[in-house]
């Protein structure tokens, strides 16, 4: 790099100056508030951490490690957590190709209904999050209603905020909420695929099931891949959806939020959490990159 | 796809799953604006379409017109005759415990929204301005470490803000800037440029480098320089992407809890629309007529911002940069 730049003109030496000027500010935000904290909250980990300005923090070493591995709470957390992000990245994906592979095919008011499935994605969590507690309520709520007139369930049944059902709940609002995105990759890698290949399958005399299985599905391949690793990352630490939605779904960041900040806060301890977190999370990151994307 | 005769089956199971993709993604937005437009007392009725229509919710959230609890102040001006009788201080008393349980009792939608729109416009504003000369730069001129920084952003997507949380926590409080609302509204408008500035960085400069060199070299050669070209030329000529990142940048901001809990929540006259709304929905407010229409008025500004803008969304989602 030093060569190469000692070896450029003074034109293109000025040109690379500017270059790093009009990135700097981005580099020292992200620097300052990005990769600065992934480092703090290593430090602060070993720290019985202060919430007073004026008082140091103290000095525990692994202790805050041992106090989460050794409670139960952090592992229920850790399971739920990895059960949730399963069944969502899972659901998310089968929707959304089902969804995509059906607004691939031209029809009377196309238009309309691709602009209604964005809702879900634009709309903000917390009014989606009111209106799936209001049809969800208990005894009044519509979809409680129907459900217990369809003989699935008991009426007076708070599905929301049952624990045996929370999880379930808060994974079906996530594939709600979630799957357009997943759509909306589909939907634009499908209608690059070159339209001969599904003719000369015609001709071949293939069938609609064999022309997905071996045409669609490979040309879809990676955009799958990155799209179960995208939304595997973000659901990993889906906050809002979850802690919004129920009380009952306690999934790691929730565990993490309820130690920082609510009541008396640990924040060595929740440090200590994150980076947890943040450890597995790599660990798979590494993995799935090399074995599954192959890059 | 191929034309081909489509037997009736087929048709028909075609239209069936749109009518389920329809229901499925319609049903809570449904509901959502039909209690929208009813009266408190018809709140549970099961009817999709409300029996007594009324804009009423909407009015009161609005402050265009006064709630039922306010109408009623006429009670309270006979308490204040009464009041007259005590002596100076008590009366003093008794007037700070009726302000208090006002207080208490009002929905101050329109400043929470102004909460919410101004800390969400001016962060993506301003992670808009930093990502145009940031995607310019790494999109155009080439340096040392330019790979790094290219590379660098697309990492910092996979840092969740959970995991931030409580290191910005502590480093906000050092610097103080936890003490008032004041100074957590910048908290705020810190952290959300941060959560942003990926999206635009990525997107732009994707979208940078589908606009040809020559017309810019063009400019160059006729002595123009890289911020009169990028001014003249780049910006004007990506415009669409612009707003569109912008406008996505800004459903961040709009949307966002977890920092705005954590920062504001002892400052109610910092209240944002998410933590506002959470924090009514658990008092003795939650009323659903009022809640439904309060999400309506929370969802459709960035709804239709966003529908303006669909087809560059797509592209720009797309093409392969974004983060929540």
């Amino acid at each position: 790099m030093e060569n190469k730049f000692k070896d450029l003109s003074p034109l293109k030496k000025k040109e690379a100056y500017f270059g790093w000027k009009l990135i700097s500010p981005a580099v020292i935000l992200i620097g300052l508030f990005i990769l600065y904290p992934v480092i703090y909250n290593i430090y602060l980990s070993f720290f019985e951490v202060s919430i007073s300005p004026n008082q140091p923090n103290k000095f525990v070493g692994f202790a805050n490690y041992t106090r989460i591995l050794s409670d139960a709470t952090f592992w229920n957390s850790f399971g739920t957590t990895l059960l949730f992000v399963l069944i969502t990245v899972a659901g998310s994906i089968l929707v959304g190709l089902g969804v995509a592979l059906l607004m691939n095919k031209k029809f009377p008011g196309r238009s309309i209904v691709r602009a209604l499935i964005l809702f879900p994605y634009v709309a903000p969590v917390i009014s989606t999050v009111f209106a799936w507690q209001y049809v969800l309520m208990p005894v009044n709520g519509p979809l409680t209603l129907l459900l217990s007139n369809l003989g699935i369930m008991d009426a007076g049944k708070d599905l929301i905020n049952d624990p045996n059902n929370a999880l379930i709940v808060v994974s079906i609002y996530s594939i709600w909420k979630n799957f357009p995105f997943i759509y909306l990759m589909i939907l634009s890698r499908l209608q690059s695929i070159p339209e001969d290949y599904y003719e000369a399958a015609d001709i071949d005399g293939a069938n609609g099931w064999k022309k997905f299985r071996h045409i669609t599905l490979p040309e879809l391949y990676y955009v799958l891949g990155s799209l179960v690793l995208l939304r595997g990352i973000w659901n990993f630490y889906k906050f809002e959806e979850v802690y919004l939605l129920s009380k009952e779904a306690k999934t790691l960041p929730i565990y993490l939020y309820e130690r920082a900040f609510v009541g008396i806060p640990e924040l060595g301890v929740a440090a200590a959490i994150s980076t947890v977190l943040f450890i597995v999370m790599m660990v798979l990151i590494t993995i799935y990159v090399r074995r599954v994307l192959k890059w | 796809m191929v034309v081909r005769k489509k037997s009736f089956i087929k048709t028909f199971f075609f239209w069936f799953f749109i009518v389920i993709v329809v229901i499925f993604v319609a049903y809570p937005f449904a509901y959502m604006v039909s209690v929208s437009f009813r009266y408190d007392s018809d709140a549970f009725d099961s009817h999709l379409i409300p029996r007594n229509p009324t804009l009423t919710q909407y009015a009161q959230l609005l402050g265009l017109q006064e709630s039922i609890r306010q109408q009623m102040s006429q009670e309270e001006q006979q308490l204040m005759k009464l009041l007259e009788g005590l002596p100076e201080e008590q009366r003093q008393q008794v007037l700070n415990n009726i302000m208090a349980e006002r207080k208490k009792e009002s929905f101050p939608f329109l400043r929470w929204f102004g909460n919410s729109l101004l800390v969400a416009g001016l962060s993506a504003l301003t992670s808009v301005i930093i990502g145009i000369f940031g995607a310019y730069s790494f999109s155009r001129i080439w340096y040392p470490g330019r790979d790094l920084v290219q590379r660098g952003v697309l990492l910092v997507y996979l840092v969740g803000g959970v995991i931030l949380s409580v290191p910005l926590y502590a480093m906000f409080v050092r610097l103080g800037l936890t003490n008032s609302a004041g100074t957590s509204l910048f908290s705020l408008y810190i952290i959300y440029i941060i959560q942003t500035l990926p999206v635009s960085l990525y997107m732009l400069g994707n979208y940078f480098r589908t606009i040809p060199e020559s017309i810019e070299e063009a400019a160059l050669i006729d002595g123009s320089t890289r911020i009169g070209t990028i001014m003249r030329i780049i910006i004007p000529l990506s415009m669409p992407a612009i707003v569109t990142v912008f406008i996505y940048a800004f459903m961040i901001g709009w949307n966002e809890y977890l920092f705005a809990s954590i920062f504001i929540r002892p400052y109610p006259s910092a209240y944002t629309l998410p933590v506002g709304l959470r924090e009514i929905f658990f008092s003795e407010h939650a009323v659903w007529a009022k809640m439904m229409a309060a999400s309506v008025l929370t969802a459709v500004p960035v709804i239709i911002l966003f529908m303006g803008v669909e087809k560059y969304l797509t592209a720009g989602l797309t093409a392969g940069g974004v983060k929540e």
